[in-house]
């Protein structure tokens, strides 16, 4: 198992040197560049020289790059130019409540589509299966931006009974001691991983069900409950961990879209704008940070196999 | 009163268009303490009536009608919450394949525990108690250690022994073992019907075996029930039913199977599949596959008649004790091996010292080897023209390997394999592949040996497209003549694989094999999936088809009847190495090496009198593993007349007659000196 980690962590270090790379020179072939970006359109060329030679930014790309690589092996991950602060103590003040949200929602959904799965799983083909499937289609198949959309009419403009916008204060418990406002964005991140969750969920569900094991369990005398919660679920849940770990991500991604609908101060609405608004640090140190998540929840979603399944030992 | 008394039952599986009557009208008794064995060829319903006993039918199944008594309650009507206390309390199962019947995500002790804390209502630690105390007596090595074990760390013998474990933990009244050892070794299928047997004694259980296995029947049950198609065509005792067998299907059945003292030239086999069973015939369901058939007995459904107290049948024309028994052509084995030792011989393919082993690595990124599975060491044979060499052992002793080496498959890593006098790999791969030609695999599954999405005239026409042989309308007539020689019509052509049965399938994949005219066909278990009034069909043919193609065959398989009934010389493999070689009659009848000796007695023959006096030597333990086999004679961790000579050198082969050889220091004959000198294997 050791020995597997090593090998795993070498190869997400590799990863992310490589989405560095990539995400390094992407930026720097973007037209404008931070120094009109900061300075204004119509800055003088001496001026823009000046800015360039005070970052750093007339050295070669390579040498650039190192310099970069060795702010961020001291977990600087840079400033950003537009914002005046450093990148660091926006995502500080952003991710926390991006974890919230998205964190929430996708705790909420696997509470949700775990038991419906199995549910649907054990009453295959009986009138809620056939309903929870058309409803998890439905949603599967709508864009989070258009369902958002539709909750927002629905409960805020047309009822009243939720705040069409997320909170907006800047700090951690600004965020948490509004639920109410809260409600519409985490429903509609909870709808949207609920949908494939839960199909991941019946399919690995009725596999297990099928199994020769169950079937020992049932002549054991067994109850459904210990036969479904003992013996089934763990089975089951095996394929879920995957999808779970390799879904890390999302705590940013995800967000993207919501975030901007109700106008939540999240990563992911930070990134639209850092995109929008040419913060290239900002919008670098994102990337990066996508990528980190990307590699570590593939780890965890290896190791969590493991420990579920006692077949698995990693050489 | 019985402790078991089924009653008239019928249980059907509802399909989407119809039902399938599974078992229809069946009754049975089993008294306390006393072995039922439950016997038919697979879809007869043995395994519905075992699951309706339980209640544990499939979700599309229910009992339509019936009673199920146990000890004069009735299990039909129970409400579901009473009959969970019944499953696993009052009555214990054991199911086919150990390797599944596990869940791979518990330990093996919380699994049995988890059934004594249920039905004991006794807390968690006493529970494990239990287990333990009950792993010991199913036999299972230092219980204390693995009781926290995972299924996957156990090989297929102690995972049974587990399941087993797990059954009887609250001391069941009555144990149903359903098929218990069909997916074992036949030494492992030893050990578990003998602990089985004496764990009945000891626990004075009853036990309802349900198997295909007439063999297992013979020696383990007291009474025996024949099933064909959902009903019951004959119960008596053990002894009775083999010796004065009434129904002409139950009959068929036994003389179906291959004898081990290969005494038979051609087996019975009885003609077409078994009925449908969402559209059952009236009348009496065998008869359209009966010889001795009438109307009556197409319109009428034969009722089940005592004849005796103990023996019923349901026939009208049943067999009688005097017009005894189908007519069986009978091998003349004296004349058989004289024509073999005499025949000139030509000398087909030579397997000359040959090895194949296999690198296991390990390290994260650097891959170290760390040691080497060595499947086969050190084989050499000669396999004459037109002859039939069978290869047994048990799984893991590498004869599957040898097969794949056979027809150039696998190359060996050690050694040389000549095919006509020519190195088979050392050919340019072009040169190898007309080679091939010659050299044809018939498959064990015919399920997945075949492309399901390919017409049978094209699979069987593929290896003539491949090598350009003929015109397109050559090979159209070459595919409808090997099917007409396979016995089958010519309309198959058009047909997918799912539409025929098990034993048309391995037609197919015969006439598939014989495409290419080849002069060599290995058989990896030619007919182990298939069941046995089908098996001794496929048999048939392939003996009739060496004859008219002057074929040489390699059968391989562990099952030894059909090997006796198939080979001229039988080659005994363990652990990677040939151990003994000889015809027929020197393997069965004069076996030289404790390990030969020891795999017959494990076979259990549909001989009730010799099965129950047989004195069993059971082979202790386990297979050793390959990648580290034992010193000198690899046999010797598990024999009785190992010494330390046996671990320090390792046995030459040496002769024990003109075609009969061995490997061991102390062999159960005399040896023989060959004055000729020629290397008789």
């Amino acid at each position: 198992m050791i020995a597997f980690l090593v090998k795993r962590v070498g190869q997400s270090v590799i990863v992310l040197i490589g989405v560095s790379i990539i995400a390094f020179i992407l930026e720097h072939l973007l037209p404008g560049g931070p120094a009109k970006a900061i300075l204004g359109g119509r800055a003088f060329p001496a001026q823009i020289a000046a800015f360039n030679h005070a970052n750093g930014l007339d050295k070669p790309l390579w040498q650039q790059y190192f310099i970069y690589v060795w702010h961020l092996l001291h977990g600087d991950l840079g400033r950003s130019y537009k914002l005046n602060q450093s990148v660091n103590s926006v995502l500080a003040t952003d991710l926390p409540k991006s974890i919230i949200l998205v964190g929430s929602a996708l705790i909420l959904s696997l509470i949700i589509a775990i038991p419906v799965g199995v549910f649907q799983a054990v009453r295959r083909n009986g009138i809620f299966d056939y309903a929870a499937t058309s409803v998890s289609f439905l949603l599967y198949s709508m864009p989070s931006f258009w369902l958002g959309i539709i909750l927002i009419l629905g409960f805020a403009v047309n009822f009243h009974l939720f705040p069409a916008e997320a909170p907006q204060g800047q700090s951690i418990s600004s965020i948490i001691t509004n639920p109410r406002a809260m409600f519409l964005p985490v429903i509609t991140l909870t709808l949207v991983s609920y949908a494939s969750f839960t199909r991941y969920m019946r399919s690995s569900a009725i596999e297990a069900l099928a199994q020769d094991w169950i079937r020992t369990a049932k002549a054991k005398g067994l109850s459904q409950r210990v036969i479904l919660f003992k013996h089934m679920l763990r089975n089951a849940l095996i394929p879920i961990a995957t999808l779970v770990g390799l879904s890390l991500p999302s705590l940013i991604t995800a967000g993207v879209v919501t975030e901007s609908v109700f106008n939540f101060p999240g990563t992911g609405f930070r990134f639209i704008n850092a995109a929008s608004t040419e913060d290239y640090p900002l919008l670098l140190g994102i990337i990066i940070l996508i990528g980190f998540l990307t590699v570590v929840g593939n780890l965890l979603a290896d190791i969590t196999y493991a420990v579920l399944d006692p077949r698995v030992r990693y050489r | 009163m019985p402790l078991l008394e089924i009653d008239n039952l019928y249980t059907n599986i509802r399909l989407k268009k119809g039902e399938v009557k599974a078992v229809g009208g069946v009754s049975i008794s089993v008294n306390a303490g006393e072995t039922v064995g439950l016997v038919g060829e697979s879809g007869c319903g043995k395994t519905m009536t075992g699951m309706s006993i339980m209640r544990l039918l499939p979700a599309a199944g229910y009992i339509a009608s019936g009673k199920v008594l146990l000890d004069g309650r009735d299990l039909v009507a129970l409400s579901d919450d009473e009959m969970r206390s019944v499953r696993g309390n009052d009555i214990g199962m054991i199911f086919q394949d150990p390797m599944t019947s596990l869940n791979p995500c518990l330990t093996i002790g919380s699994q049995i525990a988890e059934a004594v804390a249920l039905h004991k209502r006794v807390n968690k630690a006493k529970a494990m108690e239990r287990a333990i105390e009950v792993l010991n007596l199913v036999g299972m090595p230092k219980p204390q250690e693995r009781i926290n074990d995972y299924p996957h760390q156990l090989s297929g013998g102690l995972r049974q022994r587990v399941m087993i474990a797990m059954a009887l933990s609250c001391e069941p009244k009555l144990l149903i073992a359903d098929e218990p050892t069909t997916a074992l070794d036949v030494t492992i299928q030893a050990q578990i019907l003998e602990l089985l047997d004496s764990l009945k004694e000891q626990l004075g259980m009853a036990m309802l075996l349900i198997t295909h296995d007439m063999g297992v029947i013979a020696g383990r049950a007291d009474r025996v029930v024949v099933m064909y198609a959902g009903k019951v065509v004959e119960q008596a005792p053990t002894e009775k039913i083999f010796a004065s067998t009434n129904h002409p299907y139950t009959e068929a059945l036994l003389a179906s199977i291959p004898k081990m003292d290969g005494s038979v030239a051609r087996l019975y086999s009885i003609p077409g599949i078994p009925p449908d069973l969402s559209n059952p015939p009236t009348g009496c369901r065998f008869a359209e596959r009966c010889r001795l058939a009438t109307d009556q007995c197409r319109t009428t459904e034969p009722a089940l008649l005592s004849k005796e107290q103990d023996h019923s049948f349901a026939c009208f024309h049943p067999v009688g004790i005097e017009a005894k028994h189908v007519k069986v052509a009978v091998k003349e084995e004296a004349a058989e091996i004289a024509r073999i030792e005499h025949s000139e011989r030509k000398p087909l393919m030579v397997l000359d010292h040959v090895s194949k082993e296999f690198e296991i690595t390990k390290g994260a990124i650097l891959q170290r080897k760390a040691g080497t599975l060595k499947a086969v060491s050190d084989l050499s044979l000669t396999i004459y023209d037109g002859e039939t060499i069978g290869i047994v052992g048990e799984s893991g002793c590498g004869k599957s390997t040898t097969g794949s080496m056979m027809v150039a498959l696998e190359k060996p890593t050690g050694g040389k394999i000549l095919f006509d006098g020519d190195d088979l790999f050392g050919h340019k791969p072009k040169e190898l592949r007309s080679i091939r030609s010659n050299l044809q695999l018939m498959f064990q599954d015919p399920y997945a040996s075949l492309d399901p999405r390919m017409r049978v005239g094209t699979i069987i026409r593929e290896p003539l497209d491949i090598n350009k042989i003929g015109t397109p309308q050559e090979r159209e007539k070459k595919v409808i003549s090997l099917l007409s020689e396979v016995g089958l019509s010519s309309r198959a052509v058009e047909r997918y694989p799912h539409e025929f049965s098990g034993g048309q399938r391995q037609r197919i994949g015969l006439a598939r094999a014989l495409a290419l005219n080849p002069k060599l066909i290995v058989a990896d278990e030619p007919v182990s999936a298939l069941d046995v009034s089908i098996r001794s069909q496929v048999l048939n043919l392939m003996k009739d088809l060496q004859r008219s193609h002057g074929l040489t065959y390699v059968v391989i398989s562990h099952d030894l009847s059909v090997v006796r009934f198939l080979a001229d010389r039988i080659g005994v493999m363990y652990l990677g190495k040939l151990v003994e070689i000889g015809t027929g009659y020197d393997i069965y009848e004069n076996p030289a090496h404790p390990y030969t000796a020891a795999l017959l007695s494990a076979v259990p023959e549909p001989e009730p009198e010799r099965e129950k006096t047989k004195v069993r030597k059971v082979i202790k333990g386990e297979l050793p593993s390959a990648i580290n086999p034992p010193s000198g004679c690899r046999f010797r961790t598990r024999c009785e007349r190992a010494t330390d000579l046996c671990a320090q050198e390792e046995p030459p082969m040496a002769s024990f007659g003109t075609l009969h050889q061995a490997a061991c220091h102390f062999p159960l004959i005399s040896k023989v000196e060959i004055r000729t000198g020629a290397s008789a294997n």
